[in-house]
């Protein structure tokens, strides 16, 4: 992208992909807003504290889920440090879901596609249906009774479905690899997405604020 | 040990209407997430301003 200045020559056009990437990037943010200190006046409202407040317990559930990936299995069944991290990986589970949801909630009946913002929203929605993904393979990965359960039941309801040949449930390695690697990774992906696409277009404002003033 | 200790617990309580059934646990913890929704709206925000200001950097 060129830009042609008064009393300036245009800028080159990037030949290389590296140099198309960096300019390519460069413009992906407003300047000052990728990590901003001032906010609209509406912000100060509690209903907008649950995005970052589900961000906050994703970082608690990657962070304990990282310590149960090294302690392992017996670790995390017989430890009490281990049956401790456990548990908190599962609390902070549930205060994602509850926070997301309520976060989901609000952004709904604000119409948060409003304004440019349709590809925020949807990142949104494929991080919400991909957190429940990586929460069921979750469940598949405890290696306690409530997991075997859960495969076998689910099994029927995958082949039911027809999607039963891609993916094997009843296989433990298996679904321990789709929650700590592959889930992991495209989910990370996508809220970074959904962050820098929030920080792109600016937070959105409710539905009886003044547009101009939040403009880009 | 005695085989009753490896019984499964009872089944919960639920709340049925029609062919919706829930568990009770889980209409408790959707109340209070509705519950906090709610207080989030209508709470005071702390040291909330009342002058407008720009939502972007300059």
């Amino acid at each position: 992208m060129t830009a042609v200045h008064a009393g300036r020559p245009p800028a080159a056009t990037p030949t290389s992909w590296t140099a198309r990437l960096r300019e390519r990037l460069s413009h992906v943010v407003p300047p000052g807003q990728a990590l901003p200190d001032r906010q609209p006046a509406y912000m100060s409202s509690w209903i907008y504290v649950f995005g970052v407040l589900t961000l906050a317990a994703l970082v608690v559930v990657v962070a304990s889920g990282v310590l149960l990936t090294l302690g392992g299995v017996t670790w995390w069944h017989v430890s009490s440090l281990g049956r401790f991290v456990n548990s908190l990986h599962l609390w902070s589970v549930e205060l994602f879901f509850a926070f997301m949801v309520i976060h989901l909630w609000g952004k709904f009946w604000m119409a948060a596609w409003r304004g440019n913002r349709a590809l925020t929203w949807m990142t949104g929605v494929v991080a919400f249906v991909g957190s429940i993904g990586t929460a069921f393979t979750g469940y598949l990965s405890q290696s306690n009774f409530a997991s075997q359960w859960i495969s076998t039941q689910a099994k029927d309801g995958l082949n039911s479905v027809g999607v039963g040949a891609f993916f094997n449930v009843l296989n433990p390695a298996q679904m321990l690899l789709w929650h700590v690697v592959l889930l992991p990774l495209v989910l990370g992906v996508i809220v970074v997405l959904h962050v820098v696409l929030v920080r792109r277009h600016g937070i959105v404002p409710p539905i009886d604020a003044d547009e101009e003033e939040v403009a880009p | 040990m005695r085989p009753t200790i490896l019984l499964a617990d009872g089944a919960g309580r639920y709340v049925s209407s029609g062919a919706i059934q829930i568990s009770v646990t889980n209409l408790i913890i959707i109340a209070a997430m509705v519950l906090v929704f709610v207080l989030a709206l209508v709470l005071p925000f702390p040291g909330r301003r009342h002058h407008d200001s720009s939502g972007r950097d300059s």
